[in-house]
């Protein structure tokens, strides 16, 4: 609806921008723009070649006769892949017995923490850069930094969290010095890519462990504060406590004159997650039933299915895109910043994930990938 | 309750159904072709049933991941395409009709230009022309409506201007 400070300004052309909101939905300029445009030639003349550029992209961006294949083909097609992505995440079987700490997870975002262990857990580490990176990219739900394990204390309304072991990060001399120190195979590139140089600088990481302690009264404190009502959780589930553990970690970081590291490769023991008798997963749905959950954290924990091999970190799709590739026979997820500048990609083997990342394209970062010894 | 399933969301064949040619359109738009375009559609959706996305910000959501998952198929196709006609020995079948083969540089121009625009450009030249109001647009993009017509605007100018600089002497 007009202003009526319009008015006042009709005697000033209107940005080229207003022209061509005129050109679609006029209703959506100010009356007093588009009286003054009726009446001023030039804003005329600048209107047909804003219509002319516009008309130019219009026909460049025109696309060709209807969909070749029908939606239910393509819905059989989706399904499919949901199907074979679901049955890899089922494992073959629940080990049950033994130990009071039972293995019940291996979950992809536990081994995000794990990575970002490895990767952002010093601050002082030439890594800590590479973090920065995605950062000003505003990949903020990456858990790549030290502070995720400070994040997960947002569960600290549903319950205790208690870090147990903080993971001491320090630089180390050379590759045979990290797998000393983490008693992990420190992977080693034979083949840089272009633009890559020099040797790298190597940051450890011991194990970082975490314990959950859910409370059914906090819980149904939370609810009451978000004006809702705590859904029944599971039996077993009130005092239940998680162990949440990863690392040690070891990381090489090439750096570049810029200071942006050109390439990283992080290797850390999986993390696992324990349960003393309710599996994690039902603490996780019951998590997600909850009303008032932070919708961060409902997303953080939505990726923690525990079945995962591969490494879906919660990333924003419109800000990062992810992918799977083939990594000497094990599934990996390729992330890249949208605008290309940084790939990464990561897989779990054997209990242990490996990440190779940096200012490289997808195709270098995956080559780097599959040559690691 | 089973965990394999509750893995997938429940709303996905709902929001494929729906959305499913306007996905496929947005990215057709910057491919030029239809097939790329459901392959792209594809992984939006994987991404889709992956993600929490509430299923009311969903079209937004698939909208942009469209534009942008298409203009990465952009950059890459453009890059194997390049390495394979570096590649060609001459033996490859060559297209018979010229009409065609002129259809397809103009396409190909198109496609580079577009590759070229900046992302946030791009992908507001390609949701306005796939019919999204100045108002998705700008949702969609975290711009204000307002900015939206100067972003399109830009975009419409660059690409005037990539394609006439690259115009092919005839």
């Amino acid at each position: 609806m007009p202003l009526f400070a319009d008015s006042l300004f009709a005697d000033r052309h209107p940005p080229d921008g207003t022209l061509r909101r005129l050109l679609d939905e006029p209703a959506g300029v100010a009356d007093g723009d588009r009286a003054h445009v009726a009446g001023c030639t030039t804003c005329r003349s600048t209107l047909a070649t804003v219509r002319a550029d516009a008309e130019a992209a219009r026909t460049a961006l025109a696309v060709g006769p209807a969909l070749s294949t029908g939606v239910d083909t393509a819905w059989r097609r989706l399904s499919a892949s949901v199907d074979a992505e679901t049955r890899r995440r089922t494992p073959a079987a629940a080990p049950a017995r033994g130990s009071r700490w039972r293995t019940a997870v291996r979950s992809p975002v536990v081994a995000a923490f794990g990575v970002v262990v490895v990767l952002g857990g010093a601050g002082a580490a030439a890594a800590a850069d590479w973090l920065e990176v995605f950062r000003t990219e505003e990949v903020t739900a990456v858990p790549v930094s030290s502070t995720d394990l400070v994040a997960l204390p947002d569960l600290t309304a549903y319950g205790e969290l208690t870090v147990v072991a903080e993971p001491d990060v320090r630089e180390v001399a050379d590759a045979a010095a990290a797998a000393e120190a983490t008693g992990l195979e420190v992977p080693q590139v034979d083949a840089l890519p272009t633009g890559v140089t020099g040797e790298p600088s190597y940051t450890v990481a011991g194990q970082a462990v975490a314990e959950f302690t859910y409370s059914a009264d906090r819980a149904a404190q939370a609810a009451a504060a978000a004006g809702e009502t705590l859904p029944p959780p599971p039996p077993g589930l009130d005092g239940a406590t998680f162990r949440l553990q990863a690392g040690p970690g070891v990381a090489a970081v090439w750096s570049e004159a810029r200071g942006v590291p050109a390439l990283v490769v992080g290797r850390v023991t999986a993390p696992t997650a324990f349960s003393s008798g309710v599996p994690f997963e039902t603490a996780r749905d019951h998590l997600l039933s909850l009303p008032g959950l932070p919708d961060e954290l409902a997303a953080q924990l939505a990726t923690f299915d525990g079945k995962g091999t591969t490494l879906p970190l919660p990333v924003p799709a419109e800000l990062v895109t992810s992918s799977t590739a083939d990594v000497d026979g094990t599934e990996a997820t390729v992330l890249a910043t949208r605008d290309g500048t940084v790939t990464g990609v990561v897989w779990v083997e054997d209990g242990v994930v490996t990440a190779v990342a940096g200012s490289l394209g997808e195709d270098e970062v995956l080559a780097v990938a599959r040559e690691l010894d | 309750m089973t965990a394999a399933r509750s893995a997938v969301r429940a709303d996905l064949e709902q929001v494929f159904r729906a959305g499913y040619p306007a996905v496929v359109a947005v990215a057709a738009r910057v491919l030029g072709s239809r097939d790329e375009a459901e392959d792209v559609a594809q992984e939006v959706f994987l991404s889709f049933a992956r993600s929490t996305v509430p299923a009311a910000e969903a079209p937004g959501w698939l909208a942009v991941a469209a534009a942008h998952t298409a203009l990465n198929h952009l950059r890459s196709g453009r890059r194997r395409a390049a390495r394979e006609e570096a590649a060609a020995d001459g033996s490859r079948p060559v297209p018979d009709v010229a009409e065609d083969v002129l259809l397809r540089a103009e396409r190909s121009r198109v496609r580079a230009a577009l590759a070229r625009l900046p992302r946030r450009q791009a992908v507001a030249l390609v949701l306005r022309h796939s019919g999204l109001s100045y108002a998705d647009v700008a949702a969609a993009l975290d711009l204000s409506p307002g900015s939206v017509g100067t972003t399109v605007r830009r975009a419409e100018t660059a690409l005037r201007e990539e394609l006439t600089r690259r115009a092919p002497v005839r």
